[in-house]
């Protein structure tokens, strides 16, 4: 095998071509890598959200919150049912819930879009991943309190501590921040359920009761019992299911980066294969005399391959390197489910970064090809003569 | 340094050897029934005037190309036999190039040029290294080694590649006009150099050149003319 440092140097002497191709895969690279960070971050978003024994109770026929609508009576009544899960209190981590979306202002002027209000009672933060309340405090049910979480105060209007969010004409009073392990709860400002029912002046109203049964067969139970008895006829989903569903939002995402990442690809390819092209050509006497010394087809084309792999690689992690400021970036997509934002992190995992670095090794090896299949097709005595 | 054949049999045979290049539909002769032969220990010249076909006689003795009719055998193994991967072995175990321009890897130090060809073989780091300060050693430049071709005269690029061309112990050293490109006292040098391989470590060579005064330096000159060996001295002079 032709000594890698041939390649290690030949890159380097000629540094200004080899720096503006590291450049050009760095971005793409860069480009590529922050829009799997964002897919990566909407799609655990979803994923962490559904407990593997928590169910989503709505109205038959509903298929989210928002077109969901239960007598709170009713939906007080699921607790009383056998198989679910206890708190350590020993009270059913059974929580009644209204949803209802309110159109508020972004920051910086970027327009309006929905907001998720959840009312809820203090149960219902046992039924979330990891619940805990990072700054400020939690509210008092009765005052008119809210929290949410840092990304959508900073995302959008009147969601700062201690700055105020109309409901219906009435003012709730931001009081904390939470978190919830990056769950779905973080794209939803809460307040207490019956403040919020009041406010929307829909007092005996809930759209949602979120449970935890005890296991797998007393989740089934459930479902059954609040599907047939006829006391409930809800539609009951697991939560697993129900945020399946509403992937459907990063999959546009998806669909969208993979687009652009492969039109950028391309183009990076392109100019790593240029790049090549003219490094086979001003190097045909390097490569006869390489064959006539018993360097045999393989080797070099392993050596351009791996050269041209080297060159992208370095732009992989150039790339990689620049998009690192941008981890726990926080942003949002529309919910297309329930007509809201998700608000979501880029999650530069050592997965995305793996995947970033990857795709630089694939476009080294894509651009690499045909100059490489050209240096090996060369005539040894006709590339002897290049001068 | 030695092949270890016993030097009565050839260790090169050219055999009604004939050579043809096709362009477009027409064929050009280049070579036409030469006959020749190698015994260990030989200097050659081959001497010529351009396009007589002495450059493509030097190619299929070393088995950079294959000739449209007859044998090239060396050391009895007949080249125009062997499958491309096969012959590039072969080229790196049994010849040693010293080409006129020198063909050094312009990013690779004068060490790292000559431990090349080793590097297509099971030898160690430790035992290249010795081979290469060997080879660096007979050529004169051991205190050049760190050098990049750039920082070398052409002499010293020349000898470089004779390094390199000797560090394998090669069967045979092929030269391409190794002092066309040189000032008279480099190419002085240089042929001093290569008479020295062939008396003192029976080296085996066969050397192109336009150059009568370095011809003169080689144990035997023979002479193409359109394609046909038309002359060989009879004072032949090698080590039967």
């Amino acid at each position: 095998m032709i000594p890698v440092r041939y390649n290690v140097r030949n890159l380097r002497v000629r540094w200004m071509t080899t720096l503006m191709t590291v450049i050009g895969t760095a971005l793409v690279v860069a480009a590529s890598v922050l829009t799997l960070s964002l897919i990566a971050g909407i799609d655990h978003a979803l994923r962490i959200s559904g407990h593997e024994l928590d169910l989503i109770a709505l109205r038959k026929g509903s298929t989210d919150e928002i077109s969901s609508g239960l007598e709170q009576k009713v939906a007080r009544e699921v607790s009383s049912l056998p198989g679910i899960a206890r708190d350590a209190a020993g009270q059913p981590l059974c929580s009644v819930e209204f949803v209802t979306i309110l159109t508020k202002p972004r920051r910086n002027n970027q327009g309006t879009t929905n907001i998720i209000v959840r009312g809820l009672e203090p149960v219902g933060r046992s039924l979330r991943p990891d619940f805990k309340i990072t700054e400020g405090r939690d509210l008092n049910p009765g005052l008119n309190e809210a929290i949410t979480s840092r990304q959508m105060a900073e995302r959008f209007e009147n969601l700062r501590l201690g700055e105020k969010l109309e409901i219906n004409k009435r003012d709730f009073t931001v009081v904390g921040y939470f978190e919830a392990s990056g769950s779905s709860a973080e794209s939803e400002v809460w307040t207490d359920l019956k403040d919020v029912t009041l406010a929307r002046a829909t007092p005996e109203v809930a759209t949602t009761v979120n449970l935890r049964a005890q296991d797998m067969d007393a989740r089934k139970t459930l479902i059954d019992a609040l599907e047939n008895d006829k006391r409930f006829l809800m539609s009951a989903v697991t939560e697993i299911d129900y945020f399946k569903e509403q992937l459907s939002a990063s999959y546009a995402l998806w669909v969208i980066g993979i687009i652009i990442a492969s039109f950028l690809i391309v183009g990076a390819s392109f100019a790593a294969s240029n790049t090549m092209f003219a490094a086979v050509a001003s190097r045909s006497r390097e490569i006869g005399t390489l064959r006539a010394l018993g360097f045999d087809r393989r080797a070099i084309l392993i050596s351009f391959l791996l050269e041209s792999v080297i060159l992208c690689s370095l732009g992989g992690v150039l790339g990689c390197i620049c998009v690192l400021p941008f981890s726990g970036f926080s942003t949002g997509t529309a919910n297309w489910q329930q007509f809201s934002e998700i608000t979501f992190s880029a999650r530069l995992s050592p997965l995305v970064l793996s995947a970033g670095i990857l795709l630089a090794v694939g476009m080294g090896l894509f651009g690499g090809l045909l100059p490489a299949i050209r240096a090996v097709g060369m005539n040894i005595i006709t590339a002897l003569r290049e001068r | 340094m030695s092949s270890g054949l016993p030097s009565s049999d050839p260790i090169v045979e050219v055999i009604n050897v004939s050579k043809e290049f096709r362009r477009d539909q027409n064929s050009i002769p280049v070579l036409n029934n030469v006959n020749l032969q190698l015994f260990r220990g030989d200097y050659l010249s081959l001497m010529g005037p351009s396009g007589s076909g002495k450059t493509t006689l030097l190619n299929l003795l070393a088995g950079l190309d294959r000739p449209t009719s007859g044998k090239v055998l060396v050391c009895g193994e007949d080249l125009g036999v062997l499958s491309e991967g096969a012959l590039a072995k072969w080229r790196s175990r049994h010849v040693g190039f010293i080409f006129q321009l020198y063909n050094l890897i312009p990013v690779l130090t004068a060490f790292e040029n000559v431990e090349l060809p080793l590097t297509l073989t099971s030898l160690s780091r430790k035992e290249r290294k010795e081979h290469v300060t060997t080879a660096l050693e007979v050529v004169g430049l051991a205190d050049r080694m760190d050098h990049f071709p750039r920082q070398l005269s052409g002499g010293q690029e020349q000898r470089v590649a004779i390094a390199r061309a000797i560090v394998t112990d090669p069967t045979l050293l092929v030269a391409d006009e190794p002092t066309g490109d040189l000032d008279a006292k480099s190419a002085g040098e240089i042929l001093d150099l290569m008479q020295r391989l062939n008396s003192d470590f029976q080296k085996t060579i066969v050397m192109v050149t336009h150059d009568p005064n370095a011809a003169a330096r080689a144990k035997r000159t023979v002479h193409l003319e359109k394609g046909v060996l038309v002359a060989e001295p009879t004072s032949v002079s090698h080590s039967k």
